[in-house]
Order: structure tokens, then sequence, then C-alpha cells
């Protein structure tokens, strides 16, 4: 076979070359997730990726038109569950327009500190497994699970639950912060930051791991912005693009914090944005604590939405999550529309995996951040 | 003596050896021996069926360190496992690939049910693509109701499976 | 300041208008920064196509599809977004269209914009679109899930729902 083999369109109704075979990494798979790709290989080269998703669909679009604006809450924040603030507050900021109801400040800084401490969280199980274990570095699958649930531990004395917290129905965070939190939570980033300087010694400065990711899966600036691609897979590609900075929504006007992007746009740079974007996450989440207001935490919202539609959107650790919410003057909603993140990243699987080794396939998978559960919802 | 008392004599024999067999290995030392090995190297297979899989995986990290129990998440074959941990919702697409990664497990093969989801439909019951019951799939040994069960709940089915294991009959 | 936002989004329907007088059937602008379009859908990869290269709107963010049974119609509705335009990376224009619940064609818009190909899929599968031209329309989510009619039509009632 040739070294570089056509580059195939994405579609996958094109026919088979007789050197082929076709390969299932199914979702029986040390390495896959709950998602099931169709390779096409020839020898050792991947030729083409088809995705096969759905194996966690369960209907939320349909069941939120079932249960009322509260009880939607529950299982729409399941499908990122392990980053459920956020799409409990990009469900709940189209409600909140719709139905008038402004947060006051206080509560806005509490979903903003509950939701940097939720990014920190997701990018610690990105390091595990999406970099960590699908890449067979299990160190630091081990040590960032440990620190996880220091985190996860705090979130369980705020909101009462270890990760589906429910947290913000519409009107603001229904739980105050309890005595002596905020000395726990300064506490655990003093220590936190010393550990990324040994995670930076352990991972990202290793040199299998960065002669794996690095020239790996390409994706450029222009190829980025067309297919459209959010969240880290953006940044790492040059776009300077981030919701809190461009429609800032809870505490962030008042918070002074970067953006971090690299232009390369492989897989290493996806890595170096989220581990910067965890820099960043501790020094928000420091300025908010020393910045906070006092006053009321949440307003009573009604229970009912007059007519209209409205878009909210939030930035999530895997990309903006746009929720449009249609209401027809009861209280249940006429029509909820989730546009999530790695939903919108699904394009980059198929673009990116043509004609590499097959053992690349696992490092830019896992750079991606794809997490099946959301972009099926 | 005829072709029909000797087969009948042979078969008597056989019946008769794989019956002591049977009974010595049943019971006594060797049964605590084999459910001992059983039950000190349970090997869940590599599937996720859901969110409840975050939890597994904050059960299989340091602070609960299954390992001790004999259980890696070994990325090996298939058919060197024993345990199948549905975690979360099935949905029908989910459902064909389980029955088929059950089947292929070798015997002795247990499945614990981890989650309101996977126990009876739990959050998403009224769904229209979800499966409800999935011990019409394959039998289920454990339970472990939650949404997402605590890693310590889940911990803690696994340590009542090994009860089970202790205490079942080796040819069942 | 907020007369200067106003005018960013009033500025866009008004060339919308100009450029398509025929096409565009209304216009609204909800709060700041959210601007409807309600178009002619023979004339879909026009208007996208326009979007694009004229105003700077280069990705689609999602296509949703409502319906509305007691007045016979299918709406589709994309969300169109900028990232290379920093002047309206916080606007989102929603490009309405209706279609006819009996005969619910459209073209489709991946050759404009490539975002669009799994959005469309997953459209067709739950409302029954027919997006002519997209090169790959086959079944996404539902594929082994479910087999009847596309589920998120309000016609598809599941009676269970909701109860209990």
């Amino acid at each position: 076979m040739t070294a570089n083999p056509p580059t195939p369109t994405i579609a996958s109704n094109e026919a088979k070359e007789p050197s082929t075979m076709d390969v299932s990494v199914g979702p029986q798979h040390p390495g896959s997730g709950h998602v099931r790709l169709l390779m096409r290989v020839d020898g050792d080269y991947i030729v083409s990726i088809d995705p096969d998703i759905g194996y966690v669909h369960r209907g939320c679009e349909k069941i939120a038109e079932y249960r009322n604006y509260v009880s939607n809450i529950p299982h729409l924040e399941r499908p990122c569950i392990i980053d459920a603030i956020h799409l409990n507050w990009a469900y709940v900021l189209p409600v909140e327009e719709l139905q008038g109801v402004i947060v006051p400040p206080r509560g806005q800084y509490i979903s903003t500190i509950a939701a940097e401490m939720n990014r920190i969280m997701s990018h610690l199980y990105w390091l595990a497994i999406n970099a960590g274990v699908f890449s067979g570095h299990t160190t630091i699958f081990m040590w960032a699970f440990g620190d996880r649930d220091l985190f996860i531990e705090l979130a369980e004395w705020l909101t009462g639950a270890r990760l589906t917290y429910s947290f913000l129905p519409p009107g603001g965070p229904r739980r105050d912060f309890p005595s002596g939190f905020e000395q726990k939570l300064a506490k655990l980033l003093d220590y936190f930051e010393k550990r990324l300087v040994e995670y930076d010694r352990m991972f990202l400065s290793n040199p299998l791991v960065v002669a794996r990711a690095k020239g790996i899966g390409v994706l450029k600036k222009k190829d980025a912005i067309k297919l459209g691609v959010t969240g880290p897979v953006l940044r790492g590609s040059g776009v300077e693009y981030d919701v809190r900075k461009v429609e800032p929504y809870g505490a962030y006007a008042d918070l002074e914090f970067q953006i971090p992007t690299f232009k390369e746009g492989d897989s290493y740079s996806r890595y170096l944005v989220r581990f910067e974007e965890m820099k960043q996450s501790i020094s928000i989440i420091r300025q908010a604590l020393n910045k906070m207001p006092k006053g009321p935490i949440a307003r009573k919202a009604p229970l009912v939405a007059p007519e209209g539609e409205a878009i909210g959107r939030v930035e999530s650790s895997r990309g903006e999550i746009t929720v449009m919410v249609i209401g027809d003057n009861s209280d249940k909603p006429y029509r909820v529309k989730i546009m999530n993140g790695s939903f919108r990243n699904l394009i980059a699987l198929p673009y990116l995996i043509r004609n590499v080794h097959v053992a690349d396939m696992p490092i830019i998978y896992g750079s991606l951040d794809y997490w099946p559960v959301e972009a099926d919802r | 003596m005829s072709q029909e008392t000797l087969q009948d004599f042979i078969g008597a024999w056989i019946g008769k050896m794989s019956e002591i067999v049977q009974t010595v290995t049943g019971s006594g030392p060797i049964k605590y021996l084999i459910n001992w090995s059983r039950m000190y190297a349970l090997w869940p297979v590599h599937i996720t069926t859901a969110c409840c899989s975050a939890e597994f995986g904050a059960m299989m990290g340091p602070r609960l360190d299954p390992e001790r129990f004999g259980m890696q998440a070994v990325a090996g074959g298939l058919r060197q496992c024993d345990l199948l941990i549905v975690e979360g919702t099935v949905t029908k697409k989910m459902a064909k690939r389980l029955k088929i990664v059950y089947e292929q497990m070798a015997k002795p093969r247990y499945v614990i049910a981890m989650g309101d989801c996977a126990c009876s439909g739990g959050l998403f019951h009224d769904s229209y693509s979800i499966v409800n019951d999935v011990h019409k799939l394959f039998p289920v040994d454990v339970y472990v109701p939650g949404c997402p069960p605590r890693p310590e709940a889940l911990l803690s089915a696994i340590v009542k499976l090994r009860e089970k294991i202790r205490r079942e009959e080796v040819f069942a | 300041m907020s007369q200067k936002s106003t005018s960013r989004e009033e500025t866009i329907i008004e060339k919308a208008k100009s450029r398509f007088p025929e096409y565009i059937k209304e216009t609204k602008i909800d709060n700041n920064r959210r601007v409807t379009i309600s178009f002619d859908k023979d004339h879909v990869q026009e208007i996208a196509k326009w979007m694009r290269d004229d105003i700077g709107f280069d990705h689609l963010k999602g296509i949703a599809g409502v319906d509305y049974p007691t007045h016979k119609k299918l709406e589709v509705l994309y969300l169109a977004g900028s990232f290379s335009k920093p002047e309206i990376q916080d606007i989102i224009v929603t490009l309405k269209a209706e279609l006819p619940k009996d005969a619910p064609t459209i073209s489709s818009v991946v050759s404009i914009w490539e975002s669009a190909h799994f959005h469309e899929r997953e459209a067709f599968e739950m409302f029954g679109i027919n997006f002519e031209g997209h090169p790959d329309l086959r079944k996404l989510l539902t594929l082994d899930n479910w087999d009847g009619p596309p589920p998120m039509l309000k016609d598809i009632k599941f009676p269970e729902m909701g109860q209990r």
C-alpha cells in the first residue's frame, strides 16, 4: 500500500477498497467509552472512521416536554454527569430570561464558584481517563482521581450530592456556603496548585506523552472555524473564543482571567489548553472568594413561563452549551433544544482520524474529550 | 458380556466416578479453594453503559482500591473476565451488545446491576428507547440502588457478591 | 451603549431585507444579541451563503426542529454564530423556515456550513425532515433504539410519560 492513501470524504457510503478491512472499536473496549467507531484500516493506517453513536440516547428532549421546569433539572443534568452544573446553568439561563427573574449578586458568585470547581473536576476526569488510561498512562489516572475526590467532598458539603447537584433551580442556587467552607476551599486550592506542578512533571513533560501527542491530529484554524468545533478543541487551534468573555454570565464580568489559546492545533496543544484552564479556574475561584458580596442568594421564580423563545449559553469544560427553550404559558416547556460541546465536536472525529496510524487513534480521540453520554442526550 | 451390558457397565462406572469427584471437590477444602480463587480474582468487563460509569471509575481509584480484592481492570480479552457491571441506563441499542458480551463471557460469570436505571428504569423509566428490566436479558446477582450510587455502595456490593461466591456450589 | 448594540442587530436585519426583499418574511430582535429571521424555505442556500460570506456568520451551533401540529407546520431553526468577526461574536442569528407537515423537504446547507453535517442527520431522524443534497442522510441516534415514526413529533404521544 502507499504511504498516504487518498483522503476520502467523511461520509461513509463510499466504495470499499479491496485492501481495506472494517474493524469495529465497539462499546466493549478498554479505550472507547460508550460509542462505537467503525474503522476502515489499510494495514497500519486508518483510512476513514465512522462514528456510531446513540448507545446512551435516552430521549432527554422528549422527556423535557413532559416534566415541569424544575423537575427537568435532574434529568437534563445527567448527560454530562461530571460537569453537571454547566448543563444545569445552561438550561436555567433561558428559563430565567423567559420568566424575567434576575438572580441576586451573591447567588451569581456562588454559581460561578461552583461552576469553576466543576470545571476543575471535569478536567481531572479528562486527564485521568481520556489522556491517561486511553493512552496507557495509568499513574496519572490514580493521581487525578485521588485529587478529584477532594473536590467532590467539598461539593458534597456544599450541595448534598457527589456528582448530580441539581444546585441551580430557576431563581438562583438553593444553598448558601456552610460555615467554614471558604477556608477549606482556599486550603484545597493551595494544595492543588502545588499538585499541578507535579502533574506537569509526570505527564506534560513526559517524553513519551510528548512523542505520542505532538504533531498528531492537527486541526488548522480555518478548519476549526469551518467545522464549528468548540471549547478546548477550538482554543487549541488558535481561535480565541470563550463564552465567559464573549457574553459574560454569572459573575464573570467582574473577574479577571485569561483565555489560554495555542496555535499549533495538535493534540498536545489541546492538552495544554486544559491544563492552563485549570490554573485559570484556581485564580477565578480565589478572586470570587475575595469579592463575595453579601445579601440574598436567590429570588422566587414563578412556576409558569410565558410564551416566547429564549436562548442561553455557557462555557462548559467541553465547550459551549447552547440551550433554546420555547415556552407556551404553561408549567411545562414546549420545546427544549440542547446543543452541547461534545455533539458539535463530533465532526472532528472523522475529520481528524484519517490517514493516521492505528496507535494514534486513542490519542486523538482522547484529546477531543468527547463524552458520548452528553452527545447522545 | 454382550455389547449392551458392557456399555451399561462403563456408563454406570463413569457416572459413579463423576459423582465421587463432585462430592470430593464440591465440599470441604477443595470447594473452599475453588471458591476462594474465584472470589479473589473478579475481573470486570471493559464496558460502560451510561453515566454511572463515573462512580465506577471513582471506585477503581486510589481511595477505595478494589485491587486489594483482586479486582483489576485488565485490558485483556473478554473471555478472561467474569464480572459484568451494568452501570446505568440500558438503551435498546446497548442491550443488544450487552447480551452478546454476556454470552461471550466464560462461566462462572456474575452480573451487578448498578444504579437505579439498571435496577428498574430509574429517572428515565418512561423514555422510548430504554430497557427497564435488565433481569430479562440475563440473571443479575446483586442490585445496587442509587443515582449514582456512592463508590462505597458499589464496593459493598462487590463484598456481598464475594460472600455469595464463597457460599455457592461449585458445580451449579 | 444600548443604542449602539441595538444598531448592530438592526443593521443585520436591514442588510438582509435589502438583499433579499422578497424571501424574508419577518424579523425580530429578542433582548439584545438575539436576531430571528424567518425566510422562504426554497432559498435557504442563497441566504446561508450570503450570511457566511458577507456578514461573517461562519458556523452553525445547531439545527432545531419544532413541531406545531395545530398549524400543520414544522419549523426548522438554524442557529448561526461567528468566530472570526469579533464585533458580532456575541450575536446569535436564528434563521427560521416553515415546512408543510405533509412534505417536509428543504435543501441541505452542508455545502455552505460544514458544521451542519450531524445536526441535519439528527433533525432528519427526530422530525422526519428530508434534507436534499446531504451526502450521508441516515439515522444517527435512533438506529437500533427506536423503529417507529420520528419520535420528537407532537403527535407521537407516549401515554406513560409523565405518569407516576
